[in-house]
């Protein structure tokens, strides 16, 4: 090899310039693609890089998959959080929205009937535990400052009887068809006056009787009738309930109406104690 | 001759019915309408009881019963139930004594008995306050006795056998 260079190197160097320039000739007039070598380069590693890049991209493809996987199971345990933490949200939201009425009620209750004083939210424990009274046992008592005699009443105001026994933490109230009711009542369309009162025979029915009334009153079915007030013992405003038919007693002398709680009696849970209230003359 | 402790063990057994029979009532009973009313246990405890145990025995308890009774329900009158379950309970065990022997057609007889004291008494003091006439009093009697005709075989029955089981045992 040493003899071969010694012995023909100027012609090799003299070749491998030619070579070179004629090269650098082709490259110079062919300056729109590539040149002929790194063409050739170009096409032989095309394959390699093109399996690279693929196997390259397979692996991102798996490191992304898995990358997204973790942040979707995330993701998603968060939205079910959320979701529960909503379904929370709606549930306490229909409640308070029910709580709401029930104080906008008792609001409007209050605006209209400014002389009721403090009115104290009760839940009923018990209905009648007999078939001759009508009575609800209530959640309050003297520890909350109830007592005989105080008018119980819907959000809606409607009377639904007067307490009538007072424990320390309970009291019994006569609702307004038991047989030992008897308030002053007063027709609201007419300002007749009357006595409205529990009656046995009426008190199965849920009804009571109004009366007591002036001779010639002219009572119509549907008559509003509320408390009179007269005396003071009672809040005068209160709605009883309506008129639902007038009958002549067993004298026939004097008339009497059969009236129809406003009260629902049967399906109350919750209800309030008039504590205190102003007199209106 | 029964000795003090065994006619203690008789009544604590029959308290113990007595306290079942009354949270049978309280819970279910109360909360039950048959023919339009609930059916009431009460005058049925004083009168079963006493029908088993005879006039005396039964007059006492009678009148326990009829103290609670007065404590837990309303009444038309202050102790009205003191003063009538005492009275049925009487009766009750003069009439096992006198007429029919103990049994379950008795319990029946006896039963009857006391509603129709404690709701002539009821209707009484209705009518004579205004209230009602007898027609609506008699038509709500009819029905809790008819109502309440329905658990007396279990009183009898739950009674009956604490007897039996105290007269076998002493």
């Amino acid at each position: 090899m040493k003899n071969f260079l010694k012995e023909h190197g100027l012609w090799v160097l003299f070749a491998a310039a030619v070579i070179a320039v004629a090269l650098a000739v082709m490259s110079f007039f062919s300056s729109s693609t590539s040149s002929p070598l790194e063409n050739l380069a170009g096409i032989i590693t095309s394959p390699f890089r093109t399996a690279f890049s693929s196997v390259a991209n397979w692996f991102n493809d798996k490191q992304d998959y898995f990358a997204n996987n973790q942040a979707l199971r995330e993701e998603n345990q968060e939205l079910r959080n959320q979701i529960a933490q909503m379904e929370a949200d709606l549930r306490q939201a229909k409640s308070d929205s029910e709580e709401n009425k029930r104080l906008r009620e008792l609001l409007n209750l209050r605006e209209k009937k400014r002389d009721l004083g403090e009115l104290e939210p009760a839940q009923i424990l018990e209905h009648s535990s007999s078939n001759w009274t009508s009575t609800l046992t209530l959640n309050q008592g003297t520890e909350h400052d109830v007592e005989v005699n105080d008018c119980v009443i819907t959000e809606e105001g409607y009377l639904v009887g007067v307490v009538n026994q007072v424990g320390l933490n309970w009291c019994t109230v006569l609702t307004v068809v038991d047989t030992d009711i008897s308030l002053g009542a007063q027709v609201f369309r007419t300002e007749d006056v009357g006595v409205a009162e529990g009656d046995f025979s009426l008190m199965s029915q849920g009804r009571l009787k109004l009366s007591y009334l002036p001779a010639g009153a002219s009572l119509l079915n549907g008559d509003l009738v509320v408390t009179s007030g007269l005396g003071g013992y009672y809040p005068s405003g209160l709605v009883i309930g309506t008129i639902e038919e007038v009958q002549l007693d067993d004298s026939g002398a004097t008339q009497y109406a059969v009236i129809a709680p406003s009260a629902d009696l049967d399906s109350l849970t919750e209800i309030f104690v008039v504590k205190s209230f102003e007199i209106v003359n | 001759m029964i000795g003090r402790s065994e006619i203690f063990f008789k009544w604590l057994l029959y308290s113990a019915a007595s306290l079942l029979l009354l949270l049978l009532q309280g819970a279910v009973l109360q909360r039950l309408r048959l023919f339009g009313v609930m059916p009431f246990l009460y005058p049925v405890l004083a009168a079963v009881l006493s029908m088993c145990e005879g006039a005396l025995s039964g007059t006492v308890y009678s009148l326990a019963l009829g103290v609670i009774c007065d404590l837990v329900l309303p009444g038309p009158i202050p102790c009205f139930y003191t003063l009538i379950f005492p009275l049925a309970g009487l009766c009750s065990g003069l009439v096992s004594r006198s007429w029919l022997p103990a049994g379950f057609l008795c319990s029946l007889v006896v039963s009857f008995m006391a509603f129709v004291l404690t709701d002539t008494f009821h209707g009484l003091l209705l009518v004579l306050a205004g209230k009602t006439a007898w027609a609506a009093v008699a038509m709500t009697a009819l029905c809790e006795i008819c109502a309440t005709a329905l658990f007396v075989p279990l009183v009898f029955l739950l009674f009956r056998r604490i007897c039996r089981k105290c007269a076998a045992d002493f």
